[in-house]
């Protein structure tokens, strides 16, 4: 069995490998036509860098903004494209743009020596300095780098300011977290001394937020690595010229000082305004709507999945049987958000338009299947054999003894079992916001960015999935009980 | 009388325990024949083996002529609608009330209409006594009633022989009596009966042979009357000083 499930792994890690190879070679240099001929242009990026891009409600609908957006906006009118924004967790950026899920990455990213190797960047746009944000009653405290000793800095994990930290601050700890929101949260809650920020962005958060402070705190800086620059797909030289062209347009105006951050500024204005909680109840609303979509669609082809699993592992073919334990095998043994971000990107790099609400739900479905069947199969196998015995002592086949006799009995005992993968998974879902499926954890993500708030956000989704998972266990409870007078 | 079962050379070996070692007998129709022996002999996995629950490690079982051990699937779940058997735990379904526990097979195996297997699961509920529990679910039941409904629903579908496996082993004491009744009177009807038992005034009234087993061979076979007053082998007499002192 053991060899079994190594033979399978390996088959699919070589997949894993040789698809995102393929594509690198085909991509060559049509890049522009490309795009061009399919009419969009799709930009990955991730909206909690205010003001480079953050998330604004406008009549009830979610919109990106900020001054790299702007520029997007800019350069796919230039080549007379429609431009599609593609909101995802900045760690996931560069995959994205390697596995095809967007044709660039507009993200206030730094063009570092090491991204340049997988990535081709255009020229920079814009120069910030690197920032740190502080609580305001360690102003006095806090000046320059030398005055943090010994403290934790907190940075976004993959972020050059992450680097700096750890290149410039080598006697600190560096808290790594994927997103903005959630490092300054651990700030306000003194999990870490001050964030490492660029310069922008801390300004924003600030400005936000009267407990907080920003200083400079004089980072030794490398000034090819500050400016932000778009990332294409290593190659694609024709986007790569094009975007050039407008980013030396927009330089020559001074667009982006005289326009893209004014009007950012004012969006972070307007949502500072409407930061209560009862203004982005919408949010939560489609948050739940989708984590409930994925649930229930999963949780249906996971039973259907998880029973032929089971008929195979309890089947008395060896291969089949083989394949059924290897399959339940591998899938308990890995992380859930593995398998989300291997279906996502890497089957993704297949079928290029598979959607992440799509890949989700396949994942999750997948992984449900593995648990589904071992409780099917724990099931049927806790029918007594007497009862094969005495079935088939009458005469009756082994489908007909299944069908008549197991089935009926082992569906009893499975119940109460299914109804907690249920359960689980309403939870277990969440993971899938990490690809940028809209369920109630991403949607939660989004409202912390668009208000500024931290812990109110994560307190109504924690109520919130306590009510779906409560509301949905008594509902399972009433039925087990009709079940068991039946 | 022609034979309805043949045994030939039959061993059957579980990893490195041989429980059966190279038997060959002969159960001809309308035999009632008592298989008895102390505990672990071989007795119950013999049973299993003629209707093929067990399946022989040498040898063959032979019903009507067709060896069971070396026919397809399908013909095999044929002929074992002809042989029904009763168990030590009566294992009756609980997911059925005992009316459908009997129609199950008439209906899916014999494709019998519903009020024809009806019909026949009231005459044989009423043969058994029970005619009053068609609709209570097995747990309802006492085991005494349990295990007749299980003889019930082997009857229901007409076989030739009946295999019981200790049919009174899980019985509470004042229960034994009603099974071992209806058995008696299924004997007397005429019914082909292997027993597996440890009842032996059961053995001694209604059999037409008793096989005395022990260390997975038939040691020694004949009438009850000689059995059981001049057994032949030391093995029989000791276990019948132990069990009858």
């Amino acid at each position: 069995m053991k060899k079994k499930s190594l033979f399978l792994f390996i088959i699919v890690f070589l997949l894993a490998l040789i698809t995102p190879l393929t594509h690198v070679n085909a991509a060559s240099d049509n890049s522009l036509q490309q795009v061009k001929d399919k009419g969009t242009l799709v930009v990955g990026t991730s909206a909690d860098y205010p003001p480079y891009e953050f998330t604004v409600k406008k009549n009830g609908k979610t919109k990106y903004v900020g001054l790299d957006i702007s520029l997007a906006q800019k350069f796919a009118k230039d080549i007379g494209v429609k431009l599609k924004v593609k909101n995802m967790n900045f760690d996931s950026l560069l995959v994205a743009l390697e596995t095809h899920k967007v044709d660039m990455v507009i993200a206030g990213m730094n063009p570092t020596p090491e991204r340049q190797k997988s990535v081709s960047f255009s020229n920079i746009y814009y120069t910030g300095d690197q920032y740190m944000l502080i609580n305001k009653k360690d102003a006095a405290q806090f000046r320059k780098i030398k005055d943090f000793k010994g403290k934790t800095i907190g940075a976004q994990t993959g972020s050059l300011q992450y680097s700096l930290v750890k290149d410039q601050m080598k006697g600190n700890d560096v808290k790594g977290l994927a997103k903005l929101n959630d490092l300054v949260i651990a700030l306000q809650s003194q999990k870490v001394n001050a964030v490492a920020m660029e310069e922008a962005t801390a300004k924003a958060f600030a400005s936000n937020n009267h407990t907080l402070k920003v200083i400079n705190p004089g980072f030794d800086i490398d000034e090819s690595q500050t400016g932000s620059a778009i990332g294409f797909s290593k190659g694609a030289d024709s986007l790569v010229n094009a975007a050039n062209k407008t980013i030396a347009m927009v330089k020559k105006d001074d667009l982006i000082n005289k326009e893209y951050i004014p009007t950012a500024a004012k969006n972070m204005t307007s949502n500072s305004k409407t930061n209560s909680m009862a203004n982005y109840w919408t949010y939560f609303v489609k948050g739940i709507e989708y984590t409930l979509i994925i649930t229930v669609v999963s949780v249906f082809f996971g039973f259907m999945l998880g029973t032929l699993f089971a008929i195979m592992r309890l089947s008395r073919n060896r291969l089949a049987h083989a394949l059924a334990v290897a399959y339940i095998e591998f899938v308990r043994g890995t992380p859930l958000m593995v398998q989300v971000m291997f279906v996502y990107f890497g089957i993704g790099a297949i079928i290029q338009s598979l959607p992440a609400l799509i890949a989700g739900i396949i994942a999750v479905s997948l992984n449900s299947a593995a648990y589904v069947a071992e409780v099917i199969r724990s099931g049927i196998e806790s029918i007594p054999a007497g009862q094969t015995e005495a079935s088939r002592s009458l005469g009756m086949s082994q489908r007909e003894t299944y069908r008549y006799i197991i089935i009926p009995q082992a569906l009893k005992n499975i119940w109460p079992a299914l109804g907690n993968e249920f359960v689980t998974l309403i939870k277990e879902s969440s993971i899938v916001s990490i690809i940028g499926v809209t369920d109630l954890m991403y949607q939660m993500q989004l409202v912390q960015s668009a208000t500024y708030k931290g812990v109110i956000p994560i307190f109504i989704a924690m109520v919130l999935y306590f009510i779906m998972t409560f509301g949905l266990s008594k509902v399972l409870g009433y039925f087990e009980g009709k079940m068991k007078h039946a | 009388m022609p034979n309805l079962i043949e045994v030939q050379n039959l061993g059957k070996s579980f990893g490195d325990n041989e429980v059966l070692k190279n038997i060959s007998e002969e159960v001809t129709k309308g035999q009632v024949i008592c298989v008895i022996g102390p505990s672990g002999s071989g007795k119950s996995t013999f049973l299993r083996c003629l209707n093929v629950l067990e399946d022989p490690t040498t040898g063959k079982v032979l019903f009507e002529g067709s060896n069971l051990t070396g026919i397809s699937e399908n013909e095999l779940n044929n002929l074992r609608e002809k042989m029904g058997m009763v168990f030590q735990s009566f294992n009756l379904f609980p997911n059925m009330n005992v009316i459908e526990n009997i129609k199950l097979a008439p209906l899916r195996v014999k494709k019998m209409s519903d009020a024809a297997a009806t019909q026949q699961a009231k005459e044989l509920l009423e043969k058994v006594g029970l005619a009053d529990k068609a609709e209570q679910y097995p747990q309802s039941l006492s085991g005494g009633q349990q295990q007749r409904v299980a003889i019930a629903r082997a009857l229901a579908m007409n076989p030739e022989v009946m295999l019981f496996d200790e049919p009174t082993s899980a019985l509470d004491p004042e229960m034994v009596g009603e099974v071992l009744k209806v058995m008696q009177d299924l004997a007397e009807s005429g019914m082909t009966m292997v027993v597996v038992t440890h009842e032996m005034g059961f053995a001694k009234k209604v059999a037409d042979e008793i096989w005395f087993m022990a260390e997975g061979t038939i040691q020694e076979k004949g009438t009850p009357e000689k059995f059981f007053t001049a057994p032949k082998t030391e093995r029989a007499q000791d276990f019948l000083s132990k069990i009858l002192s």
